[in-house]
C-alpha cells in the first residue's frame, strides 16, 4: 500500500500526468475535504431545508439507514439471510416504550438498554446457527419474527395488544430535550455516525474478514482457524444491536409503537433496501434506503400497489444486478 | 518424538469403512507423500486429521498432544494448516484479504480491542498486512495483491491457497492433491515452492495422484489401498515395489 | 369431544400434506425456499371461489380449472423469477427473489379480491352420520378421502409414471439426470406445476371445510408448508405426510384446549424446537458434507 502512495504522489508533482480519480482519492487534502464537506452539509441541512415534511422523510431515511447497515452486516458480510430483523427493531421499540412510559426511565438509558436487549435476543437466536443449516436458519428468523409480533399482539397486559403503546413522552438527553423535526434529525445523525464508526471499525478488523470468509466458504473458514459458530453468533448479535437502537429512536420519534410497525413486510423492505444499495459494502445500503424511501413517497398515491412494486423491484434487481448499485461481486454469480 | 503420530485411525460412514487401522508418523522437517488409487481413503485421512471429521477409532498425537476429534478451527490453531483438493480460495475478495484470513488465528485482536483500543488494532493490522505481503512475495504473487482471487489463473489460485495455509506459520502443512489440473511447468514450480517451505521449517504432508510429482518431492512415501496402509518407503523403494505397481496398473499405469 | 378434535385434526393434516408436497419437492430438487407457494395456492382458491360464486360453475369443473391455473402460475413464477438464478449465484439470492415473487402475487390477489375474509360456498353435502356413537359430518370424510386419494395418486405417479421417475432422478442429482437425457428445465417446471396444482387442491379443501377464504391464508399456507416439511423431514413424501398430519392435529388441539390466539405462536415455537432438536426433521436423514 505505502510504496504505491508515494509513487502516485511523485507522479502528481511531475506535472503532466493527468489527475485520475484514484490518485485524487489518495490526496490527503482531498480526503479531508471529501469527509468534511458532506459532514458540514449534514450538520447545516435543517437550516437550509426548513420544511418539516421533507425533514421528516430524511429522518425516516436515517432510521432505515441504521437498520439496514446493521442488517447488511448479517446479510452482506456474513451471508446469513435474516427475515426477522423487524422483530429486533420491535424489541428495541417496545423496550424503550415500556421503560419510558411505565418505569420513568430517561431516554439515554432506554436507548442503551434497547440496543442491549436486541443484542441479547440476537445472540439467543444466533445460538442455533451452530446446528441449523443456512436455509433453516432463515426459517428460524421468520418464526422468531412472527412469534414476536403475535405475542406483542396477544399479550395485552404487557404490550397493550394491537393498539400498541401510545403517548411516549418527549425524550431528553443530558438536558437537551428533543422536540422538533430538526432535533430528531440531529439525534438520528448522531446515531447514524455512531453506527458508521463502530461498524467500520468492526469490518476492517479480523472480525470483518472472518464474517466475509464465512459468507464465501464456511468450511474453508473453519480450516483457517475461525470458530464459525461463535462468529455467526457475534455477527448476528451485533447486527441486531443496531436494530434495537433504531427501534428506540422510532418509539420516541413517532411517540407510539404498535405490532404492525414490525411485520415481516418491514423485514423484507429492509432486505430490499440493502439489496438495491448493494450487499457486503458498508455504506452501499444507504443508497438503497434513499432510493426506496423516495420511491415509497413518490408512489404514495397508489399505495395499494405498494407491495406489488416492491416485489417487482426485488425480482428485477436480483435478476439483472444482484450486486446492487455499490455492492461486492460476491452476489453477482 | 515425532511431530505427528497417527495410531490405528479408522473411519466408518454408516456401514462403509473408509479407513482401517492406519498408523503412521511424520518427523519434523520431512516431506511425506501419500499415494493410493481413487477411493483409497487419502482425503478422508486428511479430513480426519484436520478436524473436519472425527475418526471412529484411533488417535492423532501432535506435538505430544492428543488432538483427535477436536474441531477444525482448534486444530488449525495448534499449527496444522491444509489446502483442499477442489480448490477453496475465497473467490470474491482480494488476494491479500485471502492471505489475511489465513492469518486469522495469529492476529491477537479481541472485540474490546476493535472498539476501545483502536490504535493498537490498527498497528496489529498493519503488521499483519506486512506479513501477508511477505508471504505473497515468496510465491511471486505480491504484484497482484489487489486482484480478486477468482480472477487469478488456476495455477496461481492453487499457489494462493498454499500461501493462505502457510502464512500462519504452521508446524505441519497438509496438501490435498496440489497438482490437480496443473500443467507440467506449473507442477515444477510447485515442487520448487514446496522445497522452499521445507527450508523455512515447515513439515509437509502431501497427497498426490501424480507419480512424477510425488516421486520428485517426497522423501518418504506411504501407500494407501482400500482404506488401509499398504506400503511405506523411500520413493525409489516404492517405485520398485511389485505389489504397488500391481495396484496401480489396473488404475493408471503411469508409474 | 376428543375424537371430534382428532378427526378434524386428521382432516386438516391431510390438507396440509397436500400443500406441503409441492413445497417440499421444490426444496428437495432446487434447495429453494419457494416463498410464493402459499400465495399461488390462495390465488387458485380465489379463482375457484369466483367461478363458483359468480359463474355458478359445476364444482368439479371449477376445482379442475383453478388447480390448472394455479399450476400455470406456479410454473410461470419459476420461469420468470427463478430459472435464471439457478446456476452460480449465492443461495440467498434466489430465496429473496422468491420472496419478491410472493409479494407480487399477494398484492395482485389483494387488488382483485381484497383482504377481507369471504364465505366460501359449500360444495359438499352437510349430512352427518353416526359411528360408535360419534356424530361425523360427511364433509370431513369426503375431504379426507379426496386429500388421501390425491396423495396416493401422486405417490403412484412418482413411482410408476416416466415423468414421475424423471422428477425423482432430478431430485437426486441434476447434472447426472441431465447426462441421462432428462430435460431438466421441463422437469423442474413440471414439479412447480404439480406442486401448484396440489397446493390449490389443498387450499380449496381447506376453504371448503372452514367455509372461508382470505388473503392472509396465503402467507399462512407458506409458513405451514415450511413448518410441516421441516418437521417431517424436507424433501420426502413420507416427511410431508408426517409433518402435515402432526401439524394439523397439534394445531387443532392447541386451538381447542389452549387458546386460538396462541395457536400460531405455538406452531412457530414447535418449528423452532424441532429445528433445534432434530434439524433434519423426523423422517430426514443427516447429510454429510462432502469435502
Amino acid at each position: 500500500m505505502k510504496p504505491g502512495t508515494q509513487k502516485h504522489g511523485k507522479q502528481q508533482t511531475g506535472t503532466i500526468i493527468p489527475m485520475t480519480f484514484k490518485t485524487l482519492a489518495k490526496n490527503p487534502v482531498f480526503k479531508t475535504a471529501a469527509f468534511l464537506l458532506p459532514a458540514l452539509g449534514c450538520v447545516l441541512l435543517p437550516h437550509v431545508m426548513t420544511d418539516t415534511y421533507y425533514l421528516g422523510i430524511i429522518n425516516y431515511m436515517i432510521l432505515y439507514a441504521i437498520l439496514c447497515m446493521g442488517l447488511n452486516l448479517i446479510l452482506g458480510y456474513a451471508g446469513l439471510l435474516s427475515l426477522g430483523h423487524a422483530a429486533f427493531y420491535g424489541l428495541g421499540g417496545y423496550t424503550t416504550a415500556i421503560l419510558i412510559t411505565r418505569c420513568g426511565f430517561g431516554f439515554l438509558s432506554c436507548l442503551i438498554l434497547s440496543g442491549i436487549i436486541a443484542l441479547l435476543f440476537g445472540i439467543l437466536l444466533g445460538l442455533p446457527t451452530r446446528k441449523v443449516r443456512g436455509d433453516y436458519f432463515c426459517l428460524l428468523t421468520i418464526a422468531f419474527g412472527e412469534i414476536f409480533r403475535l405475542v406483542a399482539q396477544a399479550w395485552i397486559g404487557f404490550t397493550n395488544g394491537a393498539m400498541g403503546i401510545v403517548g411516549i413522552p418527549i425524550p431528553a438527553i443530558l438536558g437537551w430535550s428533543i422536540r422538533t423535526e430538526a432535533d430528531f434529525y440531529y439525534l438520528g445523525l448522531i446515531l447514524l455516525a455512531f453506527t458508521s464508526i463502530t461498524l467500520s471499525l468492526l469490518v476492517n478488523s479480523k472480525f470483518g474478514r472472518a464474517f466475509i470468509a464465512i459468507r464465501e466458504d464456511e468450511l474453508a473458514a473453519s480450516v483457517m482457524g475461525i470458530n464459525t459458530a461463535v462468529y455467526k453468533i457475534i455477527v448476528f448479535g451485533i447486527g441486531c444491536f443496531y436494530a434495537g437502537l433504531a427501534g428506540s429512536y422510532l418509539a420516541v420519534y413517532q411517540t407510539t409503537v404498535t405490532p404492525s410497525n414490525f411485520r415481516l413486510e418491514e423485514s423484507c423492505l429492509m432486505i430490499i433496501m440493502v439489496i438495491v444499495g448493494g450487499m457486503g459494502s458498508l455504506f452501499a445500503p444507504i443508497a438503497g434506503v434513499i432510493i426506496m424511501t423516495l420511491a415509497t413517497e413518490y408512489f404514495r398515491g397508489i399505495s395499494e400497489y405498494r407491495m406489488l412494486i416492491i416485489g417487482v423491484i426485488m425480482v428485477a434487481v436480483l435478476l439483472f444486478r444482484p450486486q446492487g448499485i455499490f455492492g461486492t461481486s460476491a452476489f453477482k454469480g | 518424538m515425532s511431530l505427528l503420530t497417527a495410531e490405528t485411525i479408522g473411519k466408518k460412514f454408516g456401514g462403509v469403512t473408509a479407513l482401517k487401522d492406519v498408523s503412521l508418523f511424520v518427523e519434523t522437517g520431512e516431506i511425506v507423500g501419500m499415494i493410493g488409487p481413487n477411493g483409497s481413503g487419502k482425503t478422508t485421512f486428511i479430513n480426519n486429521l484436520s478436524g473436519l471429521y472425527a475418526p471412529t477409532t484411533g488417535r492423532f498425537m501432535f506435538n505430544g498432544e492428543d488432538i483427535t476429534g477436536l474441531p477444525a478451527h482448534v486444530i488449525t490453531g495448534k499449527g496444522i494448516s491444509r489446502t483442499f483438493q477442489n480448490l477453496r480460495v475465497f473467490p470474491n475478495i482480494s488476494v491479500l484479504e485471502n492471505i489475511l484470513i489465513g492469518l486469522h488465528c495469529k492476529i491477537d485482536t479481541s472485540l474490546w480491542d476493535v472498539y476501545a483500543r483502536v490504535l493498537k488494532t490498527r498497528k496489529v493490522e498493519k503488521q499483519a498486512r506486512e506479513k501477508a505481503m511477505a508471504v505473497l512475495e515468496l510465491a511471486d504473487l505480491s504484484g497482484r495483491h489487489d486482484t480478486l482471487a477468482k480472477n487469478l489463473p488456476y495455477g496461481k489460485q492453487r499457489l494462493l491457497e498454499i500461501c493462505r495455509a502457510i502464512v500462519s506459520d504452521p508446524y505441519l502443512l497438509l496438501l490435498d492433491e496440489p497438482c490437480a489440473g496443473m500443467n507440467p511447468v506449473e507442477m515444477d514450480d510447485l515442487a520448487g515452492f514446496i522445497r522452499i517451505l521445507q527450508k523455512k521449517g515447515i513439515t509437509v504432508f502431501v497427497i498426490e495422484h501424480n507419480m512424477r510429482f510425488i516421486m520428485s518431492v517426497a522423501e518418504r512415501i506411504i501407500v494407501l489401498a482400500n482404506g488401509a496402509k499398504f506400503q511405506e518407503g523411500t520413493p525409489v523403494e516404492i517405485q520398485k515395489d511389485k505389489k504397488v505397481q500391481a495396484i496401480y496398473l489396473g488404475e493408471e499405469g503411469d508409474l | 369431544m376428543f375424537f371430534d378434535v382428532l378427526l378434524i385434526g386428521i382432516m386438516v393434516g391431510a390438507i396440509y400434506t397436500l400443500v406441503t408436497i409441492g413445497y417440499s419437492m421444490v426444496y428437495s430438487i432446487l434447495k429453494l425456499m419457494n416463498f410464493a407457494h402459499g400465495d399461488v395456492y390462495i390465488f387458485g382458491t380465489f379463482i375457484c371461489y369466483t367461478l363458483l360464486e359468480k359463474y355458478q360453475l359445476n364444482p368439479v369443473l371449477a376445482i379442475l380449472v383453478s388447480a390448472v391455473l394455479g399450476g400455470i402460475l406456479a410454473s410461470f413464477v419459476e420461469i420468470v423469477a427463478y430459472r435464471r438464478l439457478r446456476a452460480g449465484q449465492h443461495r440467498m439470492i434466489s430465496m429473496i427473489t422468491a420472496l419478491g415473487a410472493a409479494y407480487v402475487i399477494q398484492n395482485s390477489n389483494e387488488l382483485k379480491w381484497g383482504n377481507q375474509v369471504m364465505a366460501f360456498p359449500s360444495i359438499l353435502s352437510a349430512k352427518t352420520f353416526q359411528v360408535f356413537g360419534l356424530t361425523i359430518p360427511m364433509t370431513q370424510i369426503i375431504i379426507l378421502a379426496i386429500a388421501v386419494g390425491l396423495i396416493i395418486l401422486f405417490t403412484l405417479f412418482l413411482k410408476y409414471h416416466p415423468y414421475g421417475k424423471a422428477i425423482l432422478c432430478v431430485s437426486e442429482d441434476i447434472p447426472t439426470a441431465s447426462l441421462m437425457g432428462i430435460p431438466i428445465n421441463k422437469t423442474i417446471t413440471m414439479v412447480y406445476f404439480i406442486g401448484g396444482m396440489l397446493g390449490v387442491a389443498g387450499g380449496i379443501l381447506y376453504s371448503t371445510s372452514y367455509n372461508a377464504v382470505s388473503l392472509a391464508m396465503g402467507f399462512r399456507g407458506t409458513i405451514i408448508a415450511f413448518t410441516a416439511a421441516v418437521i417431517g423431514g424436507i424433501g420426502s413424501l413420507g416427511g410431508a405426510l408426517v409433518g402435515g398430519m402432526l401439524l394439523g392435529i397439534c394445531e387443532n388441539f392447541i386451538g381447542v384446549y389452549v387458546s386460538s390466539s396462541y395457536r400460531d405462536p405455538i406452531t412457530f415455537l414447535l418449528l423452532i424446537v424441532i429445528l433445534l432438536v432434530k434439524p433434519t426433521g423426523i423422517m430426514g436423514a443427516a447429510e454429510q458434507t462432502k469435502v
